[in-house]
């Protein structure tokens, strides 16, 4: 097991333990319900993610303009199928890697590509309006949070580790 | 790759001062016109006390100086905007239908959402290690260790 390496078996013990002094002590409590809610969270922020994919490559929701391009079908298709894959928690690290990274690269060419201004190259605050604003917010925050969703793991309400703990209920035979 | 997991708190603390700071902005551009915006700064109640919340609560869920409390009046917060707004269809131009109501895709109320789901996982998750909250603990720590003894 990969858990050798660090003595930690899951994200969750992880935290559980290591990390339980460097946190506040005040409300501690709540701390159990942390990988829960991830889970939640990494569902609903995943699903969005693919309907922005579904939006662009098969028409959902109305279509959006320019969807014909290339590189928009290239990009459609990544947020398909990684929002779907984070979702659901499989290969979470890997889709969410590449997620991320997918973000990132339309930030960077979309939206601040196409600011007018200098003042909108740099603030992405999306309610602003168009001359002081690039809107890619959601981008930004999309690229952020998949990159949280590498560095932590899929959760225990994933399809990960639902298959992890079929392994290794095989591996150990019952006595 | 459970390696990775090593960097969970370092990496979740980047995130939480990306979030806050950009959620700050959202109320400094309706309290203090900074950062600049086309709409102006805000001048009903209602738009008043929602960029008090977001400045304040930005900044301290950035910092992470009692950062479970302001995260959770700042996901609130965002749980009322989305439902006064997007989902009511104030963002549409023609009145809703349910669909329209339901999916934040449709009504141009994702960016609530994400922040309201964000927040919530930063009450549950807490301040993290690089945060006001840990330092001042860690003050009160050896303040109270140093007594006893």
């Amino acid at each position: 097991m990969t858990a050798i390496h660090c003595g930690y078996s899951s994200a969750r013990e992880f935290l559980d333990t290591k990390d339980r002094h460097l946190h506040a002590r005040r409300m501690n409590s709540l701390n159990r319900f942390a990988d829960p809610f991830y889970c939640i969270t990494r569902l609903i922020v995943g699903l969005m993610f693919a309907s922005h994919g579904g939006q662009l490559v098969l028409g959902m929701f109305g279509g959006m303009p320019g969807s014909d391009n290339m590189m928009m079908q290239v990009g459609g298709w990544i947020q398909l199928v990684g929002g779907l894959l984070i979702a659901f928690g499989l290969l979470t690290r890997l889709a969410a890697f590449i997620c991320s990274g997918e973000m990132a690269v339309a930030y960077f060419m979309i939206h601040v590509a196409n600011a007018p201004t200098p003042m909108a190259k740099f603030f992405p605050i999306s309610s602003a309006g168009p001359q002081v604003s690039n809107k890619g917010e959601l981008a930004i925050f999309y690229c952020w949070f998949f990159l949280f969703v590498v560095f932590y793991g899929a959760g225990r309400w994933s399809i990960d580790a639902w298959v992890r703990k079929g392994k290794t209920a095989a591996a150990t035979p019952r006595t | 790759m459970i390696w990775l997991n090593r960097y969970t708190d370092t990496v979740y603390c980047i995130i939480r001062v990306v979030v806050g700071l950009m959620f700050a902005c959202h109320g400094g551009q309706k309290i203090v016109g900074f950062a600049p915006s086309e709409r102006g700064l805000a001048i009903n109640p209602l738009g008043l006390t929602a960029g008090w919340i977001e400045l304040s609560c930005g900044f301290l869920v950035a910092f992470s100086l009692i950062a479970r409390l302001a995260a959770f009046i700042a996901s609130g917060e965002m749980a009322v905007a989305y439902f006064l707004t997007s989902f009511s269809g104030k963002t549409l131009d023609h009145p809703p239908n349910v669909l329209k109501r339901l999916l934040p895709m449709l009504n141009k109320g994702e960016l609530p959402v994400v922040f309201c789901f964000m927040f919530f996982l930063i009450v549950f998750y807490g301040p993290g290690r690089w945060s006001i909250d840990s330092l001042l603990k860690g003050k009160l720590r050896s303040a109270a260790t140093s007594s006893s003894s």
